[in-house]
C-alpha cells in the first residue's frame, strides 16, 4: 500500500488565541472570538463585529524580535510569521535544512491590509517615504517570501488564490508533491489579514452580518469576517515514523472541483458541494457512514449554507453531525482552509463536536440541522472539512486518526 | 520521475500580432515609451454576451485566450483548468481600491471587487466551458505560470485515461501600477525604443508589458506536439551556478546543454541580471538558436508564458522571425530551453521536444 | 416622474454597460430581472450603488430590494418618496 501522507506539526493564530491549547480552549468552552475591530481602521468597525487577531502590529512584532512602528512587514504577513514561528518550534530544525521541502503558502489580498493605507503615495511622483518599504507588498507572494527570508528556509514556494478556499488548495498541492516526489515535505496553509478592502468588498456583496453569524439558520443574514494564519507540515508516514516524529493526523483524502455555476453564487441545489465532498470520499476510500464529524463551510449566507446543506443531507443524511466553526473565528479567507483542518485533527484528538455557535431555527430547505451544543466523548475517526471560494473552486479535506 | 506532457495548442494575446493571425510575427510592433500593450482582438467571439458588459481588460483576455487555445486543440470540456497571474486584475483592483479611499467605505461597486480576485478568470472558463473538474490558480511573480505547467503535470501524471489540462496566464500592465514600480528600479529611465532594448543593457531596469498565454496540454504522447519534459525553478542564482544548474536540470532528463539546438531567453536589457545569460550564451554550441522576446512583450510576471508559445510556434513555421533572433544557428528546431528571470529573485527553466 | 425615467434608464445603461441599448428600449414596467433585461443578481447590487451615489437611497434589506428593483416604474417611485440628495 503506498505511503499515506501525515500531519505533523502546526501552527495556527486566529481571534480565539495562538497556538492550539488556546483554540482548544476557546472551542470547547463556548468562548467565540469576535467582537468590534480595535486595530483595523474602518468605519465600519462600530457597526460590525469581526474576528480581529487580537494582538497589534507592534506585538506581533516585538514577539517575532522584529523592529516596531512601520517596519515593511504587512499585517499578513506577521500572521503568517506568528503561525510559522509555532509550527517551526516543535521540529528539529536541521529537519528542513538537507532536504527538498516545499512552502506552499495561500492567500487572497496580499499586504492590501497596509497599501491600502498609502496608495495615494504609492501612485504619487513621490519617491521617498515609509511607503516605499512597502513597495513590493501588494501581491500574494509578499507573505510567502518574508516567511522564507524571515526564517532562512529555501524551500519550493508556491502562493496559491483561489479566493475562501486558497488553504485547502494550498494542503492539496503539498500531499501531491510528496505523493510524486517533487519534495520530501512540505508545510501548508493560508494566511489574511483583515482590510478595508475586503471588508468593504463582502459589504459591497451586501452578505455580511453586522451581529454573530448563524450558520444553517433559517434566519441567517450573511458572514462575519475574521483573520489568521495555519500552517501544516505534511510528510509521508515512513518518513514521520523513521525520525519518530509524532503523528498527529493522517491526510487521508481531498478533492478539487468546480461548480461552473457562477462568478459568486454556488449551485443552489448543492451539486458542486455535493460532487466535491463526494470525490473526497472516493479518495480517501471511505463511505459516507465512515464520516464522524463534518467540518463545514458554513459561512452564513444565504445561499452557501442552503447549498451546503443541500449536498450534506443528500450524502450524509442525518447521521453525521456537522458544524461550522466560523461563528468562533470569523471568516478568514485564504486562512480558513488550513485554520478548520486544524480544527477538524482537534476535534480527533480531543473527541468533541464542536458546537454550531448562534444556532436557533431550523432552516426550511434542509431536513438536517447542525449541532448546537458542544458534544464530547465522541469517538471520531474521520473529519471532512469543506471550502468553498468564489469562482465556483470547491474543496474538500479528509483527516483520520488512523 | 514524472512522465512528458504534450501541448495540442497554443495561444498568446500579446503586444504582437501572435492571436488568431496567419503569418509568425511578420509585422512587428515597438513602442517608444517603455510600455508595450497587447493588442486586442474581438473578445466578443470568446465570452458569454451578457456577462461581458461588466468585465475588465484582463479578464476578457484571459477568458478570450483560453478559449482560443481549447478551440484551438479541438477540446470543448477541459479536465482540468490551471491559471498563473502575478499580478491579479490590476484595474479591478484598483478601480475598487481608489474608490473606497474617495468615496469613504460608501456606496462601493461589487463588480470590481468580484473581479479583483485571483481566480475569476478561471472561475469563467469553468463556467464558459461547464468543466466542473480540477481547478487551480497561482500567484507567486514571476513563477506563477511554471507553477501552473508542475501542477498540469502532476494532474497528468496522476491520471489513468487520456486527459486534458487548460494552463494558462495573464498579467495586465496600468498606469498606476507602472509608476509604483519606477519607484523601485524596474524600468529604465532612459528609455530606448523597445525593439532595441536588448542593446540597452548597460543601465538598469527594462520595458513594462503584459499578456496573457493558454496551452491545450495532455498526457497522451501526440505526433507533431511539442513535449513538455520538464521545468524547474529557482531563486536567482549566482552566474557560476546558474550554469550548473541549467546542466544538473537537463541531465536529469537525459539531455547536455550540447543537444540544445533553441534557447529562447528572457534578457530584458537590465543590467543587473545580463550575468545570468552570458556564460550560458556562451557555453551553448554555435549551431544553436539563440532567441529572445522581451524586447516585444516587455516585462511582466508571466512573460515566459509567451517564451512557451514561440516555442510551440517553431514546429509550425519553418522561418524563424529575424526581430527574435539573438544568434543564428542551423541545426533543426528539436530540443528547446527557454531560459528566463524575474526581477523579484527569481529565475525558471523549461525543456522542450518537437515530436 | 417621466423625466426621472428617462434619466433613471441612462444612468442604468451606463451603470451596467449595456452596450447598444437606449432608454426607449426599456419599457417603464418591465421585469429588470428574469425575463426583462435579463439582469443577474450582480447587477441587482450595482443598481443598489446606482441609487446610493445618485439618490442618497440606502437599502438595506434585501427583500425590499428586490421589489424596488422590479422594473423602472418601480426604482422611480421609490426615489420620489426617498430621495435624499
Amino acid at each position: 500500500m503506498a505511503d499515506r501522507i501525515v500531519v505533523t506539526a502546526l501552527g495556527i493564530l486566529s481571534a480565539l488565541g495562538q497556538g492550539l491549547p488556546d483554540h482548544a480552549q476557546a472551542l470547547s468552552n463556548n468562548i467565540q472570538g469576535l467582537d468590534h475591530p480595535k486595530f483595523l481602521k474602518t468605519i465600519h468597525a462600530p457597526e460590525f463585529i469581526m474576528g480581529e487577531v487580537k494582538k497589534s502590529n507592534d506585538d506581533l512584532a516585538a514577539a517575532l524580535q522584529l523592529p516596531t512602528g512601520d517596519n515593511g512587514y504587512t499585517r499578513t504577513t506577521l500572521l503568517a510569521l506568528t503561525a510559522m514561528q509555532q509550527l517551526l518550534k516543535q521540529i528539529d530544525a536541521p529537519l528542513l535544512q538537507d532536504e527538498t521541502f516545499a512552502f506552499i503558502n495561500a492567500n487572497t489580498v496580499g499586504g492590501m491590509c497596509s497599501v491600502e493605507d498609502m496608495y495615494f503615495d504609492f501612485i504619487s511622483q513621490k519617491k521617498e517615504g515609509y511607503f516605499v518599504k512597502y513597495i513590493d507588498t501588494l501581491d500574494c507572494a509578499e507573505s510567502t517570501e518574508n516567511v522564507v527570508r524571515y526564517f532562512g528556509l529555501k524551500p519550493h514556494v508556491a502562493t496559491i488564490s483561489t479566493a475562501c478556499s486558497s488553504s485547502a488548495n494550498a494542503l492539496i498541492l503539498g500531499a501531491r508533491m510528496i505523493k510524486h516526489g517533487l519534495v520530501e515535505r512540505a508545510i501548508c496553509g493560508g494566511c489574511d489579514a483583515m482590510s478595508r478592502f475586503t471588508v468593504n468588498g463582502f459589504l459591497s456583496l451586501k452578505n455580511v452580518d453586522k451581529f454573530p453569524c448563524k450558520p444553517f439558520d433559517q434566519n441567517r443574514n450573511g458572514l462575519n469576517l475574521g483573520e489568521g494564519a495555519g500552517y501544516l507540515l505534511l510528510e509521508k508516514e515512513s518518513d514521520a515514523k523513521a525520525r519518530g516524529a509524532t503523528i498527529l493526523a493522517y491526510f487521508s483524502g481531498y478533492a478539487n472541483s468546480n461548480d461552473a455555476y457562477h462568478p459568486t453564487a454556488p449551485s443552489p441545489d448543492g451539486e458542486g458541494a455535493f460532487r466535491t465532498m463526494k470525490q473526497a470520499l472516493d479518495s480517501a476510500h471511505l463511505h459516507a457512514n465512515e464520516i464522524s464529524y463534518i467540518n463545514a463551510h458554513g459561512t452564513a449566507t444565504t445561499n452557501n449554507d442552503a447549498a451546503e446543506g443541500k449536498a450534506i443531507q443528500r450524502l450524509f443524511g442525518n447521521s453525521v453531525p456537522f458544524s461550522s466553526t466560523k461563528p468562533f473565528t470569523g471568516h478568514t479567507l485564504a486562512a480558513a482552509g488550513s485554520i478548520e483542518a486544524v480544527f477538524s485533527i482537534l476535534a480527533m484528538q480531543q473527541q468533541i463536536v464542536f458546537p454550531n455557535l448562534n444556532f436557533e431555527t431550523q432552516m426550511d430547505e434542509l431536513e438536517i440541522s447542525p449541532v448546537a451544543c458542544l458534544q464530547t466523548n465522541i469517538p471520531i475517526h474521520h473529519v471532512i472539512s469543506n471550502s468553498f471560494g468564489f469562482g465556483g473552486n470547491n474543496v474538500s479535506l479528509i483527516f483520520s486518526k488512523e | 520521475m514524472m512522465n512528458p506532457v504534450y501541448i495540442l495548442s497554443a495561444c498568446a494575446i500579446s503586444p504582437q500580432h501572435s492571436f488568431e493571425v496567419e503569418n509568425f510575427l511578420n509585422l512587428v510592433i515597438s513602442a517608444d515609451d517603455g510600455k508595450l500593450f497587447v493588442a486586442e482582438p474581438d473578445y466578443r467571439r470568446f465570452i458569454n454576451p451578457v456577462a461581458i458588459r461588466r468585465m475588465s481588460r484582463q479578464l476578457k483576455m484571459g477568458i478570450a485566450c483560453g478559449m482560443r487555445a481549447l478551440q484551438l486543440a479541438n477540446v470543448s470540456m477541459p479536465d482540468s483548468i490551471i491559471t498563473g497571474t502575478g499580478l491579479g486584475s490590476m484595474t479591478d483592483m484598483e478601480h475598487f481600491l481608489k474608490d473606497m479611499i474617495t468615496l469613504q467605505e460608501e456606496a462601493l461597486n461589487p463588480t470590481f471587487f468580484i473581479q479583483s480576485t485571483y481566480n475569476s478568470v478561471n472561475g469563467w472558463l469553468a463556467l464558459q466551458t461547464k468543466s466542473t473538474g480540477y481547478n487551480q490558480t497561482y500567484v507567486h511573480r514571476g513563477f506563477s505560470i511554471e507553477l501552473s505547467l508542475l501542477d498540469a503535470q502532476m494532474f497528468l501524471n496522476e491520471a489513468q485515461t487520456s486527459k486534458v489540462a487548460l494552463v494558462g496566464c495573464f498579467d495586465e500592465l496600468t498606469a498606476d501600477y507602472f509608476v509604483v514600480k519606477s519607484k523601485c528600479e524596474y524600468w529604465k529611465e532612459s528609455v530606448p525604443n523597445s525593439l532595441n532594448l536588448l542593446s540597452h543593457n548597460h543601465t538598469n531596469g527594462t520595458i513594462a508589458g503584459e499578456g496573457a498565454a493558454f496551452f491545450a496540454l495532455t498526457n497522451e504522447p501526440k505526433q507533431l506536439s511539442c513535449a513538455l519534459l520538464g521545468l524547474k525553478l529557482l531563486n536567482l542564482p549566482s552566474s557560476k551556478d546558474f550554469l550548473q544548474e541549467i546542466q544538473g536540470f537537463l541531465s536529469k532528463h537525459g539531455v547536455e546543454l550540447k543537444d540544445i539546438d533553441v534557447a529562447i531567453v528572457g534578457k530584458n536589457g537590465d543590467a543587473r541580471f545580463e550575468y545570468l545569460y552570458d556564460p550560458t550564451l556562451a557555453a551553448f554550441e554555435v549551431e544553436t538558436h539563440v532567441l529572445a522576446f522581451k524586447h516585444l512583450t516587455g516585462e511582466y510576471p508571466t512573460a515566459s508564458g509567451f517564451a512557451l508559445w514561440l516555442a510551440v510556434q517553431l514546429q509550425h513555421w519553418n522561418q524563424i522571425p529575424k526581430q527574435l533572433i539573438l544568434k543564428s544557428g542551423t541545426r533543426p528546431k528539436r530540443n528547446i530551453l527557454v531560459i528566463n528571470h524575474y526581477v523579484l529573485h527569481t529565475a525558471s527553466l523549461m525543456l522542450l521536444q518537437q515530436q | 416622474m417621466e423625466d426621472l425615467k428617462l434619466k433613471l434608464k441612462q444612468q442604468i445603461i451606463e451603470s451596467l454597460n449595456l452596450q447598444g441599448m437606449e432608454p426607449k428600449d426599456i419599457d417603464d414596467n418591465a421585469p429588470l430581472f428574469g425575463e426583462g433585461l435579463g439582469l443577474d443578481s450582480i447587477d441587482s447590487l450595482e443598481l443598489m450603488v446606482l441609487l446610493e451615489r445618485n439618490y442618497g437611497i440606502k437599502i438595506e434589506d434585501a427583500r425590499e430590494g428586490r421589489k424596488v428593483l422590479s422594473s423602472v416604474q418601480s426604482m422611480a417611485e421609490y426615489i420620489q418618496q426617498n430621495k435624499k440628495v
